[in-house]
């Protein structure tokens, strides 16, 4: 899933619904950061959104996650091409 | 890197504690099915109570071993992490090290695991396994993963960890046997499971556990755990009752910190990517994954639609009128039965004892100071019954997930929307529901404003003014419900005004970062809806068994004494009596809002309990209101006077009672449960303080601006 574009980082609210991003760097409080390290939340892990810019809804590791909108901003991630028939996506 | 021998020791044979049954504790992560696994365990053989100085409750139940030997489980908190971020997950860190002084470390561990998410839930057993317990993995929820057509290797996970591994189905009561075989065994095998720390935290977690040992006498394996846990626990959650660091050790961990910080070295990131490291390779080996090309599961399509902007909205709102309509049509019923057995039960008393002051307490203090309350037991029910399928289905973090917006508006988020629906039905319950938010701030703000939202006992309360208000039987019905639904209204827009308030000045802080899985819906398990109402019951009967018996006792004492002469009116009686004079000495405050010394009396002692204003009332204006309706008192109170002539409720008068209850706390259990909560008089001395206030002024300017208006 090598994506050959320049690393384009965008906070998780910004990513657009049904699309699937890989965690580049997590910000903000540290306590917050290892919750989502220990959540399986950590960089590097493939997120793929299922809707919302206020509320963020995501699937990660088989798991449905809702962050709010000050928690979805401090996750960075890089936009990532989607499969073509990627069974996650949803209500683009 | 790995440890020397002595940090990491290999695995010996432990045996259980000789002379007594082996205490286990039951840990894993959130909707992994801990609770419909407990209640499997233990049945009926539960006991719930309070850890001390915390709102975290503490159940215990007594499982049988394959061979009838009763064994002793705690339900712990679920929790991601032992690194706590909440005080329920304090609890569940502390129990698990032997941090508390009022509950003894557990001998053993089960810890249970979701199949269908092995790789998240492995990290807390990961964490768990560094403790030197015997512990014991449940593998549940093995069902949903064959359905997601993965498949899962217990026996490869056993031999991974070096621990027994039972597959399970709980909600269905598979894989019991087995477990219930493992948990007899006398001795279990420590884990033989190793992992490397990562080089450059090693030696400080060598130093601190060396440290931990020698200053704060813990078992070296313990101590183990506890340093690693230290190095991770960032803000490190302290909660009543959990015994803290020495100084010597404290000194250490702060060294290390600096040291790092200074380095730009990411200490705690490391250690839980080295466990992922490590948790990784295991699930490789266990899981096989499912086909990916699956399409939408049927979770998926729910979510399609109450996850939805606007279908979500109007999917809480139709679960919310359900909840409400029911509470209100269907608890109808039992609780005329209940009123009609409490007035059977006094009328009973009445006609088998001699006339006197023993009769008297009995009838007027206990039983209606008692079936006062009860009455709202159905009620209460209901509420916990639908709380209840909310959460085991998986909707109620739906719920949480669509309020979140309106909730951040405020300065909350999602999490303070539980606690605020349970205080519909009670505060104390509501209040209790806080203990999963995580942020110190928010939960406080959620605690001060949970009591706004209108509880049960504010029903009766309503009720009564609105026959007062509105006495005219043909006023149609929605007048009746508009109004109600006015004080709901209100009750509710001034708890997330003031929660905006109180974010904005007293506990500023930062936008709270929420984080909340939303688990795949399932069928409700309707055992464990019925034990957590049970619990309820109990809980809510043993209160009304002892506190309000007694404030009830007290209650009656102070309006029978002192003894008006012979020939004396019940109301003569009580306008000379303790209550009476308390009421007489309250009159000038509450007579600007147009409330006089007999409703004085009521605002008095409903100062216990909001519903008990009513039976005041009844005693007061001396009318039979315990038979179940309200027609004889609301007649009593259309005749009311004031000395003058003029007519003591009229509607502003009863509107504006209706928003003083709206508003005032009238409440002391909730007044003693925010003092437990927040460990002092400070806050519960302010929480009064705010509503009542509030409650003084909105009904004093209903009154004189309604005066005023002409009404």
């Amino acid at each position: 899933m090598s994506s050959s574009s320049p690393i384009a980082r965008l906070p998780l609210c910004q990513l657009p619904a049904g699309a699937v991003g890989r965690v580049q760097a997590i910000t903000g409080d540290e306590g917050f950061c290892q919750r989502l390290r220990e959540m399986g939340f950590g960089e590097a892990a493939l997120i793929t959104k299922i809707s919302g810019t206020t509320t963020s809804l995501c699937q990660v590791n088989g798991t449905r996650i809702a962050l709010n909108h000050s928690a979805a901003m401090n996750i960075l991630v890089e936009r990532l091409p989607v499969a073509p028939h990627s069974a996650e996506t949803r209500r683009a | 890197m790995q440890l020397p021998p002595h940090i990491n020791p290999p695995a010996p044979k432990r045996t259980a504690a000789s002379g007594r049954a082996p205490v286990y504790a039951l840990v894993g992560n959130p909707n992994c099915g801990k609770s419909t696994l407990f209640n499997a365990l233990t049945g009926l053989k539960q006991k719930v109570g309070n850890y001390p100085g915390v709102t975290v409750e503490k159940k215990v139940g007594t499982a049988y071993s394959q061979h009838g030997q009763p064994l002793t489980v705690i339900d712990l908190p679920g929790a991601y992490s032992l690194a706590a971020r909440s005080p329920d997950e304090a609890v569940t860190r502390d129990v698990l090290l032997g941090r508390r002084s009022d509950t003894a470390q557990p001998d053993r561990i089960l810890c249970i695991v979701d199949a269908t998410n092995l790789e998240r839930n492995l990290y807390l057993v990961h964490q768990v396994l560094d403790l030197g317990r015997p512990v014991i993995v449940v593998l549940n929820m093995m069902d949903l993963a064959a359905e997601a057509g993965m498949a899962v290797f217990p026996d490869k996970l056993a031999q991974d960890l070096g621990v027994p591994v039972i597959p399970c189905e709980a909600v269905r009561g598979k894989g019991l046997i087995e477990l219930r075989l493992a948990m007899s065994r006398p001795d279990l095998a420590l884990s033989k499971h190793a992992w490397d720390i990562p080089g450059a935290i090693a030696p400080a977690v060598a130093e601190i556990q060396a440290s931990l040992v020698a200053n704060d006498a813990k078992s070296p394996l313990i101590a183990r755990a506890e340093s690693l846990l230290l190095l991770t626990d960032q803000d490190s959650v302290r909660v009543a009752g959990s015994t803290p660091l020495s100084p010597r050790t404290a000194e250490i961990l702060a060294g290390w910190q600096k040291r790092w910080s200074a380095e730009g070295m990411d200490w705690a990131g490391t250690l839980v990517s080295s466990r992922y490291d490590a948790i990784g390779r295991i699930a490789a080996e266990v899981v096989q994954p499912g086909t990916v090309n699956q399409g939408p599961s049927p979770s998926d399509r729910i979510d399609a639609v109450v996850t939805h902007p606007f279908w979500g909205w109007v999917s809480l709102g139709a679960v919310m009128c359900l909840i409400f309509v029911s509470i209100f049509t269907l608890a109808e019923y039992p609780m005329n039965w209940i009123d009609g057995h409490m007035a059977s039960l006094s009328d009973w008393v009445k006609d088998s004892m001699a006339p006197g002051d023993l009769r008297d307490l009995i009838t007027d203090g206990a039983i209606s100071g008692v079936g006062g309350v009860v009455i709202f037991l159905p009620q209460i029910l209901i509420l916990f019954f639908f709380i209840g399928l909310l959460e085991s289905t998986g909707y109620m973090a739906r719920a949480a997930f669509i309020m979140d917006r309106l909730m951040s508006r405020v300065g909350l988020n999602g999490k303070s929307f539980i606690p605020l629906l349970s205080s519909y039905a009670c505060a104390i319950p509501g209040i209790m529901a806080t203990r999963t938010i995580e942020d110190a701030k928010d939960r406080l703000v959620t605690i001060l404003v949970a009591p706004l939202m209108s509880c049960s006992a504010r029903l009766p309360v309503y009720l009564l003014m609105i026959a007062a208000l509105v006495p005219n039987e043909r006023v149609p019905l929605a007048t009746k419900v508009g109004i109600m639904f006015l004080m709901y209204f209100l009750g509710t827009f001034a708890a997330f005004g003031f929660a905006w308030l109180f974010k904005r000045t007293l506990l500023k802080g930062e936008p709270p970062m929420m984080i909340m899985e939303l688990p795949p819906y399932r069928l409700p398990g309707l055992k464990d809806v019925a034990l957590q109402m049970l619990e309820r019951a109990w809980i809510f009967l043993r209160r009304a068994g002892t506190v309000i018996l007694g404030i009830s006792i007290v209650l009656w004492f102070l309006s029978a004494y002192p003894k008006a002469p012979e020939g004396a009116t019940p109301s003569e009686q009580l306008s000379g009596s303790f209550a009476g004079m308390a009421g007489h000495a309250l009159e000038p405050a509450i007579k600007p809002l147009g409330f006089d010394w007999q409703i004085g009396i009521g605002l008095i002692s409903s100062f216990a309990a909001r519903e008990v204003f009513v039976s005041t009332m009844g005693v007061v204006f001396n009318a039979e209101a315990d038979d179940g309706d309200t027609a004889p008192l609301r007649e009593a109170l259309l005749k009311a006077r004031w000395p003058n002539g003029r007519v003591l409720f009229t509607p502003l008068a009863c509107f504006g009672l209706m928003i003083f209850y709206v508003f005032a706390m009238q409440c002391v259990s909730t007044i003693a449960i925010v003092k437990r909560e927040t460990n002092g008089w400070k806050w519960p001395l302010f929480q009064t303080a705010y509503m009542t206030g509030t409650a003084w002024v909105l009904a004093l300017l209903v009154y004189q601006v309604g005066s005023a208006l002409g009404f």
